[in-house]
């Protein structure tokens, strides 16, 4: 079971920032970004890109809501 | 300092502070303020590029602050290359200072610079860029890979890579952050 951050509604950069800080918790696992922008879901997945993170599917949900399923470390 | 140093002719290319009268050159677009910061860059004044003060509804969304002792030999460069300035502005008041362009918001952690609409934020610990946002010109996703997960110092300046506004904005904002970052 993955877990899930909800950025929806925030501004720029925080949804980058809360998704660093939650991968940098867990280590390593599978998480889910909910991400209510374009921007956001493109900025998300270079962040976790970057940190060795793979962005393992993007699906949209509802009005301009996207969901990034997210998975890093030894999981 | 000797008696005879106080004869010498000073370097006129002083830096813009607040001790200076100041002037605004005003152009018509964007492309003439980062050619004109380019050109006075290079010949060795101290200028800064700026937001316009509300008072001036004139031009784009930037200008050039220099010291205002300067102007006939500003205006004359700026001229001789073929970028006059649309107008010049002594900053006599309050209401005519010009506005900063950046803004710096602390996330703790991170800390986040913002020069006109493009954003750069990184971590403080590290120095790594985590995110570039901001902006809709078509070179921002390719700078923003190129950018992000790098060091302050390993990471190319926008302006090597960037060919937009967009670009040129972010170039400042790194400088800035740079400022701000450095030790």
């Amino acid at each position: 079971m993955s877990d899930v951050i909800d950025t929806r509604g925030l501004s720029c950069p925080q949804p980058v920032l809360d998704t660093l800080k939650k991968i940098e918790a867990m280590k390593s696992g599978e998480l889910d970004v909910l991400v209510d922008t374009d921007a956001a879901k493109e900025n998300v997945s270079r962040a976790v890109q970057a940190r060795g993170w793979t962005v393992r599917a993007i699906s949209e949900e509802g009005d301009g809501e996207y969901r990034l399923q997210l998975a890093g470390g030894q999981s | 300092m000797s008696i005879l140093d106080l004869f010498r002719k000073k370097d006129s290319r002083q830096p813009v502070d607040s001790q200076v009268d100041r002037g605004l050159l005003v152009f018509a677009h964007t492309s003439e303020v980062i050619r004109a910061e380019k050109l006075l860059k290079a010949a060795g004044w101290t200028i800064k590029v700026m937001g316009p003060p509300p008072e001036i509804q004139k031009g784009c969304d930037l200008v050039v602050e220099f010291p205002l002792m300067e102007k006939l030999n500003i205006l004359r460069t700026l001229t001789e290359s073929g970028t006059p300035p649309l107008e010049i502005v002594p900053v006599t008041g309050p209401l005519l200072a010009p506005v900063d362009l950046f803004q710096v918001k602390d996330f703790g952690n991170h800390i986040m610079v913002r020069a006109a609409n493009m954003k750069i934020t990184v971590e403080k610990s590290t120095r790594i860029i985590v995110n570039i946002s901001g902006g809709g010109c078509p070179d921002v996703p390719y700078i923003a890979t190129q950018l992000i997960g790098r060091t302050l110092e390993e990471a190319p300046a926008p302006r090597d890579i960037g060919h937009t506004l967009c670009g040129y904005a972010l170039d400042l904002a790194h400088q800035e952050i740079l400022r701000q970052c450095s030790p």
